[in-house]
Parts: C-alpha cells; structure tokens; sequence
C-alpha cells in the first residue's frame, strides 16, 4: 500500500501532506497528555515493531504484494494517538532509508496507513465491544490484582472470544478502508491530472481499475493477513503481559472516564474523513461531464506549474507531435549534450558494477 | 576401536518444507536489519545535512513537477553525473532500491501502456521519475549519517517527541531485528523435519518481540531518567 513517488501528482501530495498535520499536532498533542512519560519510549518500540511488521510481505494476485502494517494492533496496545505516530514513524524510515513509498507522497501514506487504520481499526474494535468493556475496564484494578498468571484478567464475567473477534474485525476493516483510500487517491489522479491530448501524467489507472485491482486482494488474503498478525500477536500479548494495553493505560490514567466518551465520536470522524474521498469521487465524475473544454482548463491550471518556467505557453503538450518537434528543434543542441552526459555516466556505472564481482575475486576481503 | 555404524555415512535430507515463506521474510528482515546496521554513510560533498535535506526535498518537488521534457533530461544528467563519481559498492547500494521501484512501476504500468499506447509517453516520463527520485533518496541516505539527519529535523523545528520516537526507532530496529534472527535460528534448529505450525510460530515471534520492546523501552526510561533527562530532546 505504500504509494512510490510520483503516482500522484505532486498537488495530491500537498493536500494529503496538509490534510496530516491536525493530525500529527492532535497525536503529538494527546500523546503527550495520555501516555505516562515512563512509557515515552515505548513509542519508538511500536515504531520499530510496525517498521519490522510492514516487512511482512505476502505476495497477492495481480503481481502486487500486500504486508501487515499492525497499525489497528499498535493502537490497540499503546492506543491510537501513539499509534498514529508509531507507523508515521515507520513509514518515514522506509521511505528515507528503503526507497519504500515516497518521500512526497509521505503525506498520502501516513494519511493511509498512520491515520485511517489505527482510528478505524481501533474505533471498530471499540464499538464491537461496547459498553461491556466499558464497564470491566472501570473494575480493572481487580483485574490487574490477579496478576499476570490470569489467562484472561480483563474481561470479569464475560466472554473471553470476545476482545479477539473485536481485534480480527477492526483490523480488517482499517485495513480494507486505508485500501481504499489508497485507491481513491490513485484513481482520481487520471481524472485531474492529464495532458491536453488526454494523457495521464501520473497515475494511468482510473477509478474503475484502481479500486478493484486495489480492493480485490487486500479484501481477499491481505485483510486476513493482517486481521490473523493482530489477533495472534494481541492473544499473546494479553496473555503473557496484560498490562501491556491502552484500556488499561487508560485506566491508569487520571481522567480515564472521560476521555471514553469520545472514542464513538472519534471513530465516527474518522470514518467521515475517509468517506471524504468518495464525495471527491462523486464531483470527479460530474467534472468529466463538463465537457472538453473546463477539462481542458483544469488541465492547463494543473501544468501551468510546470511550464512557466521554460518560458513557454500553457496549454502546450507533449504528446501532440508538432509542439514536440519545435521543442526539439529549439533545444535540440541542449538536448544532445545532456544526452552525451547521461550516456556517458550510465556507462561508468555499468562498468563499476561490472567490476564489483571482479574486485571480490581478487581481493576476498 | 571404531565401531562400525560410525564410520557409514548417512545420508538424510530433510522433507522439502513448502510455505515456509512467513520464515523467509523474517530472515530477510535479518538481513535488512544488517544493512542499517552497517548504514555509515560517509558524509559526502561537506554540505551541512539541513542544507542537504532541502536541496533533496527541492530536488523531488523539481522532479514532480517538471513536465518539461528536456528539465527531466537536465536532472537525470545532474544525477547520474554525480552517481557516476561513486565508487561502485556505493553505487550498487544507492541503485538497488532505485531499480527495485523503477522495474515494480513498469511492471505495474505495462496494462496501461498495452491498453492506451497514446499515453504510453507518459508512463515512461513516470517510471522514469520515480528512478531517479528513489536515486535522489538513496543517495541522501547513504552520504549522510542518520543522526546528522534527526539534527537536521530538530532544526527544521519538527516536534522534539518525533525526532526522538525517530532516533529510538532506528535502534529498536536493530536491537529486536536482532533478537528476531536469534529465535528464528533457535526456533530451526529445534524443528527438525517437517513443520506443521509454522504460522503459528510467527505469532510467537512477533508478540515476544513485542515484548522484549516493552522491556527495553522501559529501560531505556529508566537509564533517560538516571542521566536527568527533562522533556527537552536535541538530537544525538
């Protein structure tokens, strides 16, 4: 799900990037206040634990691959906020230090996979469980009396199943809805961003194709991929350390009570935002309906950006044949000797890397 | 004496384990892990690292917004004649990833190109782009030491509690990567033949993993709290 730089045009970037900061301050900000500054650490833990969880790779139809992100099981130990900052964290390093995902579309992904899954996920989990839990995690002192031996400390009377089917089904859908979004983002891209002969310039992939090729796998083996890793990890952890969860984080907390209330409220924002993209959709395609004309307008406004600088006029494209053989006839000496360079140090390279393998014959070291 | 069984030689070949790919994604994270590890990074060119995180941001945002054909040019010449002056393991490292993402991305638009050839010129200027921006990356990241770069960040006036969680994660990566590959090694040389829970044992990994990291960040608190630490955090 890690979008790679330039599938979105770098205006959707900007958007989702802009669209993270309340998010990132709101996180930062109730971090700060709700996890105990002995547990400050932790966060870089949860970021090193989702960093290791996203390498799990498990190849899906289509040529694609999907991997668990663990955000919906972050959230459910060290609770969203954290969560959000966690797999930020994460993504951060994967895209500075692998190449994996962009560092431009970094916005889009936290966006994803940073804000919609943890607060979905965990959301979802915290409606399936109700008001039950509400009242067992009032009682937990108890609980956490009985110590760590206790198969299951939290849930008092009820059942025990009951967390884990809660865990299983908020992890799918956190996971299933940041797909989505992921491709929303990629299927308005064609529509907004094309050259005048109609050409997408970024993403070539429309909605119509995005959403299945996106939704179909992660419906079908990456949501379970990621719903088994959060439940098996979350069991064990319940088991061996209860004291490792938010509700109980929470508990300790002093205004724990309070705060409660608004995680309905929360999870239904959440669930809002992400529908946000869907309200795009639905303009997406009423602006195709335009006809030629504003599409071509909107087109130009998007490329203006890019052309002022060589001086040329907007509306110009590149794929028309005759704008690009005045282009290459303007510059064609410019062009040639940018050429010659690449040429030249592709062919350095080349023999470089020829010469690794030789080097280590000689010298084993 | 030697007696007589012992000096046969046995051949056993253990059953063929299909599926086994949950293990095989823990080993290459081990060996992801051993490339941060090693991530030294000589600092190249003698730039100060902010002044070269922004040069690489405004490299990107260039690379994303240039249409131009013959800018596109101007910067692949840029980048590849700067490559070009690395030596080849260097090269190697800064290009591997590169090529990974640029193969992926063609893969992924050949449908495309095949069912629209008139827009086919534009993938290629994509696939192209997201080359060279992952180069651009790569090559940050290896002529620049990590902790020169959460510095960089700090003075960039990014949340202290980010750059710190930052920090820490690189070496929580490290510490439990490590700690992954001992108990997967310990975990395959008690199996022996044919393993029927395997997926299983992935759970067990993980939340053990999990739960060594709660034990080191709490650690880690206690060691930050003998050193007197007050909520204030500057960078390594």
């Amino acid at each position: 799900m890690h979008i790679p730089e330039n599938y979105l045009s770098p205006v959707s970037c900007a958007v989702m990037g802009a669209a993270m900061i309340p998010v990132w301050v709101h996180a930062v900000k109730k971090t700060d206040r709700e996890l105990p500054k002995e547990k400050l650490p932790l966060l870089g833990a949860g970021a090193a634990f989702s960093f290791l969880a996203m390498m799990f790779n498990v190849p899906l139809v289509g040529g694609t691959t999907g991997h668990a992100v663990g955000g919906t099981l972050i959230a459910l130990l060290f609770g969203p906020n954290a969560a959000c900052l966690a797999v930020s964290v994460a993504l951060l390093l994967q895209a500075v230090i692998f190449g994996d995902g962009g560092v431009l579309a970094f916005g889009a992904n936290c966006f994803n996979m940073a804000f919609v899954l943890p607060y979905v996920g965990y959301g979802v989990y915290r409606l399936l469980l109700g008001k039950q839990n509400g009242r067992t995690s009032d009682a937990r002192p108890y609980g956490a009396s009985l110590g760590t031996s206790d198969a299951r400390p939290y849930e008092g009377g009820t059942g025990g199943i009951r967390p884990y089917v809660a865990a299983f089904i908020g992890s799918y859908v956190g996971l299933n809805l940041a797909a989505l979004c992921c491709a929303v983002e990629f299927g308005i891209q064609p529509m907004l961003f094309k050259d005048a002969a109609g050409n997408a310039l970024y993403c070539p992939y429309d909605l119509g194709v995005a959403i299945p090729a996106m939704m179909i796998p992660h419906l079908a083996v990456a949501g379970f991929v990621e719903a088994v890793f959060t439940v098996a990890v979350f069991a064990l952890v319940r088991k061996t350390a209860p004291d490792l969860s938010y509700e109980r984080m929470l508990a300790d907390a002093p205004e724990a009570g309070k705060k409660k209330k608004y995680i309905p409220v929360f999870a239904l924002i959440a669930v809002l935002i992400a529908a946000c993209p869907l309200g795009l959709l639905a303009t997406g395609t009423a602006w195709g309906e335009w006809g030629a004309d504003e599409i071509a307008e909107i087109v130009t406004d998007g490329k203006a950006l890019g052309y002022t600088p060589s001086g040329l006029e907007s509306g110009w494209s590149l794929d028309v044949p005759m704008p690009d053989y005045a282009l290459e006839g303007m510059n064609e000496t410019l062009a040639y000797i940018l050429s010659a360079v690449i040429g030249v140090a592709l062919l350095i390279i080349i023999f470089k890397l020829i010469s690794i393998p030789m080097k280590g014959r000689r010298n084993p070291s | 004496m030697i007696p007589g069984w012992m000096k046969q030689t046995e051949q056993y070949a253990p059953p063929r384990d299909g599926g086994a790919f949950a293990i095989r994604t823990l080993r290459a994270m081990g060996g992801v892990l051993a490339r941060i590890r090693v991530q030294r990074g000589r600092d190249g060119l003698g730039i100060p690292p902010v002044a070269k995180l922004l040069l690489l941001l405004a490299g990107l945002v260039t690379l994303a917004l240039a249409q131009n054909r013959l800018l596109l040019l101007a910067i692949a010449a840029l980048v590849l004649g700067y490559l070009c002056l690395l030596p080849a393991r260097t090269l190697w490292a800064v290009l591997r990833p590169a090529l990974g993402a640029a193969l992926l991305t063609l893969l992924l638009f050949l449908p495309a190109m095949y069912i629209r050839p008139a827009g086919a010129g534009n993938n290629w200027v994509v696939i192209g782009k997201v080359f060279l921006s992952v180069t651009m990356v790569s090559l940050f990241n290896q002529r620049t030491q990590w902790n020169r770069i959460t510095a960089a960040l700090r003075k960039l006036r990014v949340p202290g509690i980010f750059v710190f969680v930052l920090d820490l994660t690189l070496k929580y990566i490290v510490l439990l990567g490590g700690l992954i590959v001992d108990l997967l090694t310990a975990r395959g040389l008690r199996a022996v033949g044919r393993d029927r829970h395997k997926y299983r044992s992935v759970g067990g990994v993980l939340g053990v993993t999990l739960l060594r990291a709660s034990e080191l960040s709490r650690e880690t608190w206690e060691a930050m709290v003998c050193r007197g630490f007050t909520d204030d955090y500057k960078g390594l």
